[in-house]
């Protein structure tokens, strides 16, 4: 669900005032005394420090290659491809973002401030379109809206009416700037809204006092105080658009994503790869520098003010109907109508897709997030624990590489996978042929291990950011007190601290586990020969012209996703009262 | 001596003053202590570095003639034989009284463990309550059970932080006299902390008053 709510805290964001040199050279002088050296270096420190490396690696790997030498391709590619790509990429995100907000916020804004039939269901109702990933959105209206589509075949048959095929083609820049603000304004919506519900109550009523209409405040005052909310979460969407690949592949448009698969897939030049995800990187960056100017000081700090929710107004007549229209058909395009369309088509299909073939696809899909997440948990709660107990410049700089994955595309992590992967397997050849004589040269990096390491590095910042407010909330006296106790840190992380954090490692986990089971680019790069998942089966099925096939597995994610952000929806209700 | 402090200099990672400058204490073995001081004088932080919780700078702490730190040396806090009693007392809340007071009972065979944990249940007077859980026990129940927590492991040193600050007054004075019957009762070296001089006057064998660095 909304993978990135959590990472709206920080976002690598680090204080480089004036005493930042002073403060590093005095942490390396603590550092090397005798004293300061016993009490900092444990095996929690050494992990952690072997994490953040391989976290790291792949990524540097990817931005010191970039320096090689040109290949001819690339030239070419330099010449006749980059400007499309660039200038593409470039209008999908411009639009999407300023849809997102225009349809994020006013809809932040009509859910904190008023109240109307269904308001308090579409609280959480309108977070619902995160339950569908972008692409199968994609193919799913591409369906509904074709030739043979329900929507033709009923202006056909009912109404007579004869469309010019033009007006109805998804399978264009319009269509991706809609599939991805249709399905990615929660994140501006749902950060928008926690910021009114929880900063603004005595804004507003001021200025209702001082005798502005609803529509003036939200211009006047909304907008500007939601500023840092509303920058925060369509950065989150901006990311999300970089990082997908189904979409753009499916409507064969030329973006970063796609431009970087086909020349490491079908050219088979790894150089140029690596020279377009290096450009791309640099473009995250540049964004996140953006973002962090756009926000400027503000950070989102909820503690220092009291709670009091806003008084809400309650719409009657022309106005309510209004309110309900709006949001419902939002809601309806952003969730209710491809989740209906897909249950039609899934209806059209169960019995030939039902099988054990497809028990076996659903066994490894799960299978593998649960793994995944499994680990990524782990590793991030050795992290955590470090930053925690340490709080040192290592353990500060490890804790911010966590969050590193989260802003770099899939199809980038990949490629630097790739690379860090082979050339681990180079190393290794020795040790493979000592072991089995006839061993191939390739053993990792045609292995399943490869997906996993990318999908730890991609989704760690959220089941880190997770652990880690969890820690926040305990605090470290319990840690101390058991420390005087006499249990070492290893024996207190078991016996007080993980009891003490359940509920934040099982939210991580979760929201771990559901992004892995849709992600899609990373698993159709790395996944080992003839390996599927639910996400990949969907977008095969999509991209052989099988729409209707793919919608069992496209459901079972939507599923999955809406049972975690109902979840989390309960436990935020929980929390509030 | 039995506790000795010597030149114990501490700053906080990021603060440009020095917390505890040149600290320097003995104690006798028995004797109970009380270091009062305003607040954000270093009080608690003393207490922080005597217990292993923090690194100091400079300085030598010794405990029964074993080093605990210098610059060579740093004994972590769980080998210290060093008890404490947190302000706000710490207690797990995912444990019962009874499972508060055994974790600490590290080295202990079963019965042994049994029987320690009768004895400090009844110094405290808790015994009826050793089936439930922190937040089920009032304010002054809770710190007994801390102290019996910080007590049942016999430590060398038992180190109490601002012990009555979250009392409320005239439970304070009964508590006083209690926890001043408990530590002579068993002898315990002790040191605590306070902004009270009530409270040090009542419990205390000797009375050190620290001045804020800052002024």
């Amino acid at each position: 669900m909304g993978a990135g709510c959590p990472l709206l805290l920080d976002f690598t964001r680090t204080n480089y005032d004036g005493m930042f040199l002073r403060r590093t050279m005095k942490e390396v002088e603590r550092l090397f005394k005798v004293r300061q050296l016993r009490m900092s270096l444990n095996i929690w420190a050494v992990l952690s420090i072997v994490f953040a490396l391989l976290i790291l690696l792949p990524n540097v790997n990817i931005l010191v290659n970039v320096f090689n030498e040109a290949n001819e391709n690339w030239n070419h590619i330099k010449e006749f491809l980059l400007k499309e790509y660039i200038v593409n990429t470039m209008i999908i995100v411009l639009f999407t973002g300023l849809f997102s907000i225009i349809i994020g916020t006013s809809l932040a804004w009509i859910i904190s401030v008023f109240e109307f039939p269904f308001s308090s269901f579409f609280r959480w109702g309108l977070i619902l379109p995160l339950a569908i990933p972008p692409y199968i959105a994609a193919y799913t209206y591409t369906g509904l809206l074709n030739y043979t589509g329900v929507v033709q075949r009923f202006l056909r048959n009912s109404l007579n009416v004869h469309v010019n095929q033009k007006h109805l083609d998804l399978m264009s820049m319009e269509g991706a700037i809609f599939i991805f603000t249709m399905f990615l304004f929660p994140y501006v919506y749902t950060i928008t809204k926690a910021f009114l519900e929880r900063q603004s109550a005595s804004l507003i009523e001021n200025a209702r006092v001082l005798g502005r209409t609803p529509f003036e405040i939200f211009l006047l005052v909304i907008l500007p105080v939601s500023r840092p909310a509303i920058v925060g979460g369509v950065s989150l969407v901006i990311l999300e658009v970089l990082n997908d690949y189904g979409v753009v592949k499916y409507f064969g448009i030329t973006t970063f994503s796609t431009a970087i698969f086909r020349t490491w897939f079908a050219m088979g030049d790894l150089d140029s790869a690596i020279k377009l995800s290096a450009i791309l990187m640099l473009l995250v960056f540049g964004i996140l520098t953006i973002e962090n100017f756009l926000r400027g000081r503000k950070k989102f700090s909820y503690t220092s003010t009291k709670n009091r929710p806003i008084a809400k107004i309650n719409l009657k007549g022309i106005k309510a109907v209004i309110a309900f229209g709006y949001t419902m058909v939002v809601f309806s395009i952003g969730f209710l109508i491809p989740t209906l369309q897909l249950i039609h088509w899934a209806l059209l299909t169960y019995k030939k897709i039902l099988n054990i073939k497809f028990l076996e696809l659903m066994f490894n899909s799960l299978l593998i997030a649960l793994i995944s997440s499994g680990l990524l948990i782990v590793i991030a709660l050795i992290i955590a624990n470090y930053k925690r107990i340490s709080d040192s410049l290592v353990a500060r700089i490890s804790s911010k590489i966590t969050i590193i994955g989260y802003s770099i595309p899939g199809a980038v992590i990949a490629i630097g996978v790739i690379i860090f992967f082979i050339s681990l397997d180079r190393k290794l050849y020795w040790f493979y042929k000592a072991i089995n004589p006839d061993s191939g040269k390739l053993v990792l990096s045609t292995s399943i291990v490869m997906l996993i390491f990318a999908y730890i590095i991609r989704f760690l910042a959220i089941g880190y950011n997770s652990i880690e407010s969890g820690y926040e909330k305990i605090g470290k006296k319990f840690f101390e007190a058991s420390r005087t106790l006499g249990m070492n840190i290893t024996k207190t992380f078991f016996k007080v601290d993980v009891k003490m954090i359940k509920t934040a490692i099982l939210s991580g986990y979760i929201l771990v586990f559901v992004d892995i089971l849709k992600e899609l680019p990373l698993t159709l790069i790395l996944r080992p020969f003839n390996f599927n998942t639910l996400a990949t089966k969907a977008f095969e099925y999509a991209n052989d012209e099988m729409i209707h096939e793919a919608a069992i597995s496209s459901l079972i994610i939507i599923l999955i996703s809406f049972t975690s952000i109902y979840f989390f929806h309960k436990i935020a209700e929980m929390e509030e009262k | 001596m039995y506790v000795q402090v010597k030149g114990l200099t501490f700053k906080y990672r990021n603060s440009e003053e020095d917390t505890i400058k040149d600290f320097t204490i003995n104690i006798a073995k028995g004797e109970i202590l009380s270091i009062l001081g305003e607040s954000g004088s270093g009080k608690s932080t003393v207490l922080r570095l005597i217990a292993g919780l923090e690194v100091p700078e400079k300085g030598i702490i010794k405990i029964d003639n074993k080093i605990m730190v210098d610059d060579h040396t740093f004994v972590p806090p769980e080998k210290r034989g060093v008890g404490m009693v947190f302000q706000d007392y710490a207690l797990f809340p995912h444990m019962t009284v009874e499972e508060n007071i055994r974790f600490g009972l590290l080295k202990m065979n079963r019965d042994e463990k049994e029987r320690r944990l009768g004895e400090v249940l009844k110094l405290v007077n808790l015994e009826d309550y050793k089936t439930r859980y922190p937040y089920e026990l009032s304010g002054g129940q809770q710190q007994r059970v801390a102290l019996a927590r910080a007590l049942a492991p016999q430590p060398l040193l038992l180190l109490l932080d601002e012990p009555f600050s979250n009392l409320d007054k005239d439970l304070q004075e009964k508590i006083r006299e209690e926890l001043k019957v408990i530590l002579r009762q068993t002898g315990t070296t002790t040191i605590f902390v306070t902004h009270d001089q009530d409270d040090s006057r009542a419990i205390a064998d000797r009375i050190v008053i620290l001045m804020s660095t800052a002024t």
